[in-house]
C-alpha cells in the first residue's frame, strides 16, 4: 500500500471507509486522486479474525457512548452502525435495493418530505454500476418499477423463513420476490460462493459477501490510496482563507495532522454532524458548512417493526442471509394507505442472542424466556424497513458529556411523527395477516425497533435549505465534502447502502468532471439574475 | 452371422447406457443423499442406474447374437424410472410458492437429471435391439437404424444443453469455460440431425463436434473440481463442497451422449 506523508498535501483526505467513504476512495484514487482515507475502525481479516460467536464479534459496531432521548429514543450500536474498514458494510444484511424512482422527487410527485437535487435516471445509471461493482446475486425479473439491467449474479436459494413470507404474499395477492443481495451465489475472485450460515450482520467469514472491505477498499489500495485504520479523526481545520487545510486525528494514542487539499466526511448519520460540530471556529461558530442551520437536523432512521409466531414445521430461519425474499408491494402501490411514504418486508434470521433480545423487550425472563427460546427452530417473522419523514426535531447535538478523548459525545433526539406511527401501524396489521395466511401460529408484534441512520447534512439545490449540494459539495466550504447517508433528504422504504454507493459514484465522477473545468477549487459564482 | 459391425455398434451404445447410468449413480446418491431421502422412492434411481450399470458390464462380455432378456427388462425400468422421476420433479416444482418461477427452477429438484437415466435405458434398449438386427441396413423405429440413434443422440444432446444451460445461469456464467458445453451440444446436435438428413456424406463437422463434446465432457469434471476448490474451505471440506460445489458426474453424461452420436456415425458408414 502507497502511504503519503503528513505533509503531503493529499488531494482528498476522507474520513470515514463504509458505504460512502469506502466507495469514493476507490473511484478517486482510480480516477487519479491522491486519497487518504481514515477510519476509526480497525481493518479486520475476515477469514483468520472473525469467529462464530455473535459477542465476539460486538467489535465490529460502533459502540461509543452517545445520548439518545426524545418520544423514541434510539438504540444505537448492533442494529445501526458500524466501525471497521468497510463502514456498516461489513456487518450489514446486504439487501440491496433500488429507490423507487418517485422518491427523488417525493415532495413534488407524491406530496412529502423533500426533492432531491438529482434526477432517478441519472442514479439508475449509477445503480447498475455498483450492482455491477458488487456482483449483486438477485432474480432475472424484478417485479416492481422501471425496467433494470440483470443482477450480474442470480438470486440465492430460498430458505424456510423466506418460503413462508411467499406463501403469505401469494394468499394477500401481492408480489413478492427474492432479495437482491450483496452476497456471491457462484464464486467471484477469491469470494467463494455464500455458505448460507447465516452470520452475515455479525461479519461475514468466509468474504462471500460483497462488503466495501472485500470490495471497494482492495480497488482503491491498487489504485495508490493509503486506508489509514485505528484513526479517529477529531478536528476538520479550516485555514484564513474560510477552506479546509486538513484534518487532526489520534492514532495509537498520538495526535496527528494530515495536510490535505479536500476533505470528504463520510462518518454516518452521526458522527458525521458530530465531526463537523466538534470542528466550529470562530468564523463557523455553528459547526462547519452549517450556514443553513440544518446540520445535525433531520436525522431519519427506517422504521423496522417485525411480526412473528411459530411454526408446526422447523423452519430454522438463522439459515442463509436473513433477509432472502422480500416484497416492495408498498413502497409501489400508492391507493390503500392511510400515509406518505412506504415500506418493504423482508424474512428475518436472528441469531440467537438477537433473538433473546427480542424476547426479552417483550417482557420475557427467566423460565418464560427460557421456554420460549425452546421454539427458536420454529419461529418464523416478517420486518419492515419503512420510511420516516423528516423531521427537523429529530436531530444529532453535541451534549456536555465527553467522550475518551476529551470531544463531546453525541446527542441523538428522535421522536416518530403521526404518519410515521400509520405506516408502522399499517405495516403491522398487513404483516400479521400474511403471517397468518402462510399458517404461522402465537403471532405477535415487535414494536420498538428502528434500523438505518440517514439525514443530518442534506442535500438539496438552495443553500438555505441544504447543507451540501447534488454533489455532496459543502455551500459553504467549497472545498469540504459530505458523502455517506448523512446526505439523503428523504429515506423511501428500503435499505440504503446501494443508494449510498450510487452517490458516492456519481460523486467522484462529478469531482473529476469539475477538475477538469478547474472549478475544484473555486465554486463559480452563480449569476445574479 | 452377425456382421461384427453390429455387435460393436451395440457395444458401443453399451458403453455410452453404462456411463449414463453411472453419472445418475453418482450424482442422485450425492443429490437425494443431501436431500436427506426424505421421500423412499428417491432411493429408486440409484437402484435403477446401479441395474443398469450392472447390465452393462453383463452385456460387454456377451457377443451372443441375441438379447438379454433381464438385461432388457433393467433398461426398460431404468426408462421408466426417468420418465416417472421427470415427472415427479415437476410435480415437486408446481407445488412449491412460487410455481414454474426461477428460483425453483434452479434451486427445486432439477427437472433435466431424470432424464439422464431415461437416455441411459433408451441406449440400453437400442444395443439389446442391434444385437438382433439384420447384417445390412437394420432399421430401428421404422427407420434406418442409424438415423434413428442419430436423431435419439440429437435430442439427448439438446436436452443436456437446456439443463446446462439453466444449471449455467444459475452459477452466472461466472466462468468463460461455462458457455462451451451450451454452445458446442446444440452445435453438435445439429450437426447430428444434419448427418442424418444427409446421407452417404462424409460427416467430418458432426464427427468433429462429437469429438470435441466427447472430451469437454471430461475436462468438465475438471473444471467442476476446481470449482469445488474455490468453495469455502475447497478441498479440505470436500465432505460439504462435494454437495455444494458444481456436481463432479454430470459433464460424463455429455461425453456419454457424444459417444453414443459417434456410434451412430460409425454405424452408417459400416452400412455404406
Ligand atoms: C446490522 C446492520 C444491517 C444492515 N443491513 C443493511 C442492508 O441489508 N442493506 C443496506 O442497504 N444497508 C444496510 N445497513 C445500513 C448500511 O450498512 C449503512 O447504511 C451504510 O453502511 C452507511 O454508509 P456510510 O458510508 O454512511 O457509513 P458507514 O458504512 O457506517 O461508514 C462510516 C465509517 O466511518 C467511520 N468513522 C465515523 N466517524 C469517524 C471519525 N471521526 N474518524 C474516523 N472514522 C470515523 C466509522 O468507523 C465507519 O467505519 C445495515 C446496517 C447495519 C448496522
Ligand atoms: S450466510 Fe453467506 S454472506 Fe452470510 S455470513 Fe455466511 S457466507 Fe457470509
Amino acid at each position: 500500500m502507497r502511504e503519503f506523508e503528513h505533509d503531503d498535501d493529499v488531494d482528498f483526505a476522507i474520513v470515514g471507509t463504509g458505504a460512502g467513504g469506502g466507495t469514493l476512495a476507490c473511484r478517486l484514487s482510480e480516477l487519479g486522486f491522491r486519497v487518504v482515507a481514515f477510519d476509526a475502525g480497525a481493518w479486520w481479516r475476515p477469514l483468520e479474525e472473525f469467529a462464530s460467536d455473535e459477542s465476539h464479534q460486538k467489535k465490529l459496531f460502533w459502540t461509543d457512548e452517545r445520548l439518545c432521548d426524545g418520544e423514541t429514543p434510539l438504540v444505537l450500536g448492533t442494529n445501526n452502525s458500524g466501525k471497521a474498514i468497510g463502514g456498516s458494510t461489513v456487518h450489514f444484511a446486504m439487501v440491496s435495493l433500488r429507490f423507487r424512482p418517485e422518491w427523488f422527487k417525493s415532495r413534488s410527485l407524491l406530496g412529502y418530505g423533500a426533492d432531491w437535487p438529482l434526477d432517478w435516471r441519472e442514479m439508475w445509471h449509477y445503480y447498475t454500476q455498483v450492482e455491477q461493482a458488487l456482483k449483486i446475486s438477485g432474480p432475472l425479473k424484478y417485479p416492481w418499477g422501471p425496467k433494470r439491467p440483470r443482477y450480474p449474479y442470480r438470486e440465492h436459494e430460498l430458505n424456510a423463513a423466506a418460503w413462508v413470507l411467499a406463501r403469505g404474499a401469494e394468499a394477500l395477492g401481492i408480489d413478492w420476490t427474492s432479495t437482491p443481495l450483496a452476497t456471491v451465489s457462484a464464486p467471484r475472485g477469491h469470494s467463494p460462493p455464500c455458505v448460507y450460515r447465516g452470520f452475515c450482520v455479525s461479519g461475514c467469514a468466509t468474504n462471500a459477501k460483497q462488503s466495501a472491505l472485500v470490495t471497494w477498499i482492495p480497488r482503491a489500495v491498487a489504485a495508490g490510496a493509503e486506508i489509514r485504520d485505528l484513526a479517529m479523526v477529531t478536528r476538520i481545520a479550516v485555514g484564513n482563507n474560510d477552506r479546509v487545510t486538513g484534518l487532526e486525528y489520534i492514532r495509537e494514542g498520538q495526535r496527528q495532522f494530515q495536510r490535505a487539499r479536500h476533505v470528504v466526511v463520510a462518518g454516518y448519520a452521526i458522527e458525521t454532524p458530530r465531526l463537523l460540530l466538534l470542528s466550529a471556529t470562530s468564523r463557523f461558530p455553528d459547526g462547519l458548512g452549517n450556514s443553513s442551520g440544518l446540520l445535525g437536523k433531520n436525522l431519519m432512521v427506517q422504521s423496522n417493526q417485525a411480526v412473528w409466531g411459530v411454526m408446526p414445521e422447523e423452519i430454522r430461519a438463522y439459515k442463509g442471509p436473513p433477509s432472502l425474499a422480500i416484497t416492495e408491494h408498498w413502497n409501489y402501490t400508492d391507493i390503500g394507505k392511510d400515509f406518505f411514504g412506504g415500506y418493504s418486508y423482508m424474512s428475518q434470521g436472528p441469531l440467537p442472542i438477537v433473538w433473546a433480545g427480542a424476547l426479552n423487550r417483550r417482557g420475557l425472563w427467566g423460565q418464560a424466556l427460557l421456554d420460549e427460546m425452546q421454539h427458536y427452530n420454529h419461529q418464523v417473522g416478517l420486518k419492515i424497513v419503512g420510511e420516516t419523514l423528516p423531521q427537523e426535531r429529530n436531530r444529532v447535538t453535541l451534549a456536555d458529556e465527553k467522550d475518551a478523548n476529551g470531544l463531546p459525545i453525541a446527542r441523538v433526539t428522535y421522536s416518530f411523527c403521526d404518519n410515521d406511527k400509520r405506516l408502522i401501524r399499517h405495516a403491522l396489521d398487513f404483516m400479521g395477516r400474511a403471517l397468518d395466511a402462510a399458517g404461522v401460529g402465537d403471532i405477535w408484534e415487535e414494536t420498538n425497533d428502528t434500523c438505518h441512520l440517514n439525514g443530518t447534512a442534506r442535500m438539496g439545490d438552495d443553500p438555505r435549505c441544504s447543507v451540501v449540494d447534488g454533489d455532496c459539495r459543502s455551500w459553504d466550504i467549497p472545498n469540504l465534502w459530505i458523502c455517506d447517508g448523512s446526505v439523503f433528504p428523504t429515506v423511501g422504504g428500503v435499505n440504503p447502502s446501494l443508494t449510498i454507493q450510487a452517490i458516492a459514484l456519481r460523486t467522484a465522477d462529478r469531482i473529476a468532471a469539475l477538475a477538469g473545468r478547474g472549478e475544484l477549487d473555486r465554486r463559480p459564482q452563480k449569476k445574479m439574475s | 452371422m452377425q456382421a461384427p459391425g453390429q455387435l460393436k455398434a451395440a457395444h458401443s451404445f453399451t458403453r455410452s447406457s453404462s456411463l449414463l447410468a453411472w453419472s445418475v449413480l453418482a450424482d442422485s446418491a450425492m443429490e437425494h443423499y443431501r436431500g436427506s431421502f426424505t421421500n423412499p422412492a428417491m432411493t429408486l434411481p440409484l437402484a435403477s442406474s446401479l441395474c443398469a450399470l450392472m447390465a452393462g458390464i453383463h452385456s460387454s462380455g456377451d457377443s451372443r447374437p441375441r438379447r438379454h432378456v433381464v438385461r432388457h427388462a433393467i433398461y426398460w425400468s431404468a426408462a421408466g424410472i426417468g420418465i416417472a422421476g421427470t415427472a415427479f420433479h415437476c410435480y415437486n416444482i408446481g407445488k412449491r410458492p412460487g410455481g414454474w418461477c426461477w428460483n425453483n427452477l434452479f434451486y427445486a429438484a432439477p427437472i433435466g437429471a431424470p432424464m439422464a437415466l431415461l437416455l441411459s435405458g433408451v441406449f440400453g434398449d437400442v444395443a439389446e435391439r442391434m444385437r438382433e438386427k439384420p447384417a445390412v441396413q437394420p432399421r430401428l423405429l421404422g427407420l434406418p437404424a442409424w438415423q434413428s440413434t442419430a436423431l435419439l443422440c440429437a435430442a439427448g444432446l439438446l436436452g443436456t444443453a437446456g439443463e446446462v444451460g439453466l444449471l449455467h445461469l444459475r452459477g452466472s456464467f461466472q466462468h468463460r469455460a461455462m458457455y462451451a458445453p451450451v454452445l458446442l451440444a446444440p452445435a453438435a446436435a445439429t450437426l447430428l440431425i444434419h448427418a442424418a438428413a444427409v446421407r452417404r456424406k462424409p460427416h467430418w463437422a458432426a464427427r468433429i463436434a462429437l469429438l470435441a463434446a466427447q472430451w469437454l465432457g471430461v475436462i468438465g469434471v475438471l473444471f467442476h473440481a476446481r470449482g469445488v476448490a474455490r468453495s469455502q474451505g475447497g478441498w479440505r471440506n470436500w465432505s460439504q463442497n462435494l454437495l455444494s460445489g458444481p456436481p463432479l458426474p454430470a459433464p460424463p453424461s455429455l461425453t456419454a451422449l457424444a459417444m453414443a452420436g459417434i456410434a451412430a456415425l460409425r454405424l452408417e458408414k459400416a452400412e455404406s
